[in-house]
């Protein structure tokens, strides 16, 4: 019996100032394959089809089970982590390209920094560092756990940057998932006493107003988070908000 | 810093000025317009009276230019820059909302430039005064009648789906559940104005006046 094989497909870049190109590799297929594994079988063995021997792809990928976000990828048009892709589900052949709206560094590697700039630029953790004991924070209700629960679980792999329309190289747009961490971060008591930073810097330029509702993000998030919700609570609590300072002042 | 700020606000406060003065005035005038013109079903005599009726309204040009002209010339500028500033992928993302951003972008268009021409036509070239006979006339070809199905259909979706929007983008629906029922409030609106439209339309094409039975 002939061996099981299938095709993968890789756009590829030496570096972000060179041309892609796609390059086809024929691999072995085994049960349970990921798109990782068949990764790590391509750096095993980096030919191509037509016998061309190369670098390995280049890749992120760290905790191989969708908690991390490090693999994200475009896998047959869609973003997606590369961990959770498996073969035995996907169209073949295989196409893997890396995501585009972040700057290219190699192969399937991009730099995501932008979102991490984008938590800082909206504050969105707790502060709980003082230069004297703050004492225990107060208390949360169980409710409050349950609402702030699946908004935890964001991996920031990117998927709903990627996917979103108005995420591009015109706005600075920061994307579903920085909206539903302020959200999540306005919800907590501690972090609520710092809401009206996050609001501002929401109100600004790349913020919640650049959000259109082609309601994408929801689509792609693989951590299932209730983002077109996040977005429009953080729509109202931003109006609010505006509305406040703007003919109450602040507080 | 502080100009910085001011910037900051000025783009949030027109992003939200664009998504409500889509409701009010332009969808509310879009209401008032489809009803009063409805009375070309109740019978020419009728539509020509109320025609003139409004034709006379006091301070009926600064009333025309703050409620209807430059919220709707606000209203376009502002949906073409924010057409400009996103990249549509619904063809190889093909989810319904990825398609209704992409609709309300070409509706939005279809419907100005409509709008545009009904407003050029119907307003200035008429010198202000509209009959029952003026309209029929411009129904009776059937381009004619085409093109205005078209700007009804398409300033219909546009307000229907914007009002969904606007649910949205004001934070009122906010729950996958709230904004599901706002996207039926949204249809229904859409498809109560284009069998409102339409009706007007076949009413000035046919000669049809179904509601003359309301007359004494």
């Amino acid at each position: 019996m002939a061996e099981k094989t299938f095709i993968v497909r890789i756009k590829r870049q030496q570096r972000p100032d060179e041309p892609a190109r796609w390059e086809e590799f024929e691999l072995r297929h085994r049960p349970h394959m990921n798109v990782i594994t068949c990764l790590r079988d391509i750096a095993e063995r980096p030919t191509t089809r037509d016998g061309r021997e190369l670098t390995p792809v280049s890749y992120e990928a760290n905790c191989l089970e969708e908690v991390c976000g490090a693999c994200a990828m475009i896998i047959n048009g869609q973003p997606r982590q590369a961990c959770s892709a498996l073969v035995d589900n996907l169209e073949k052949p295989i196409r893997i390209e890396p995501l585009t709206k972040f700057p290219l560094v190699r192969d399937l590697v991009v730099d995501r920094s932008k979102m991490f700039q984008d938590l800082k630029r909206t504050k969105a953790w707790i502060p709980i560092d003082g230069s004297y004991d703050l004492g225990p924070g107060p208390r949360m209700s169980p409710a409050t756990q349950e609402a702030g629960y699946p908004l935890s679980r964001c991996i920031t792999c990117g998927n709903c940057l990627e996917i979103c329309p108005k995420v591009n190289e015109d706005t600075q747009f920061v994307g579903a998932a920085i909206v539903s961490q302020v959200r999540l971060f306005n919800m907590h008591p501690t972090g609520a006493m710092h809401a009206a930073e996050r609001l501002d810097a929401l109100m600004g330029p790349g913020g919640i107003a650049d959000c259109d509702n082609a309601q994408n993000c929801v689509k792609v998030c693989p951590k299932n988070i209730p983002l077109t919700e996040s977005l429009a609570d953080v729509n109202g609590q931003v109006l609010r908000h505006a509305i406040k300072t703007w003919f109450h002042g602040r507080d | 810093m502080r100009s910085a700020a001011a910037d900051s606000r000025t783009s949030f406060l027109l992003d939200k000025l664009h998504s409500l003065s889509g409701v009010i005035p332009i969808g509310a005038y879009l209401a008032e317009h489809f009803f009063e013109n409805s009375y070309a079903l109740v019978s020419p005599a009728k539509y020509n009276y109320v025609a003139s009726k409004l034709e006379t309204v006091p301070w009926r040009l600064p009333l025309e230019i703050l409620l209807i002209w430059a919220p709707i010339a606000f209203h376009a500028c502002y949906g073409l820059r924010i057409w400009w500033s996103g990249k549509q992928n619904a063809t190889s993302h093909p989810w319904m909302a990825n398609w209704m951003y992409l609709l309300q972008r070409w509706t939005g268009v279809l419907a100005f430039l409509f709008i545009g021409y009904h407003v050029w036509t119907v307003r200035f070239l008429s010198h202000g005064k509209t009959t029952y006979a003026d309209i029929a006339q411009t129904m009776a070809d059937a381009r004619f009648a085409a093109l205005y199905a078209v700007g009804v259909l398409a300033a219909s979706f546009h307000l229907g789906n914007g009002l969904w929007n606007f649910a949205c983008k004001w934070g009122l629906a906010v729950t996958a559940r709230s904004q599901r029922a706002a996207g039926w409030f949204g249809a229904l609106t859409a498809i109560a104005f284009s069998v409102a439209g339409l009706a007007i339309l076949a009413g000035f094409r046919f000669h049809w006046t179904p509601f003359d039975s309301y007359l004494p």
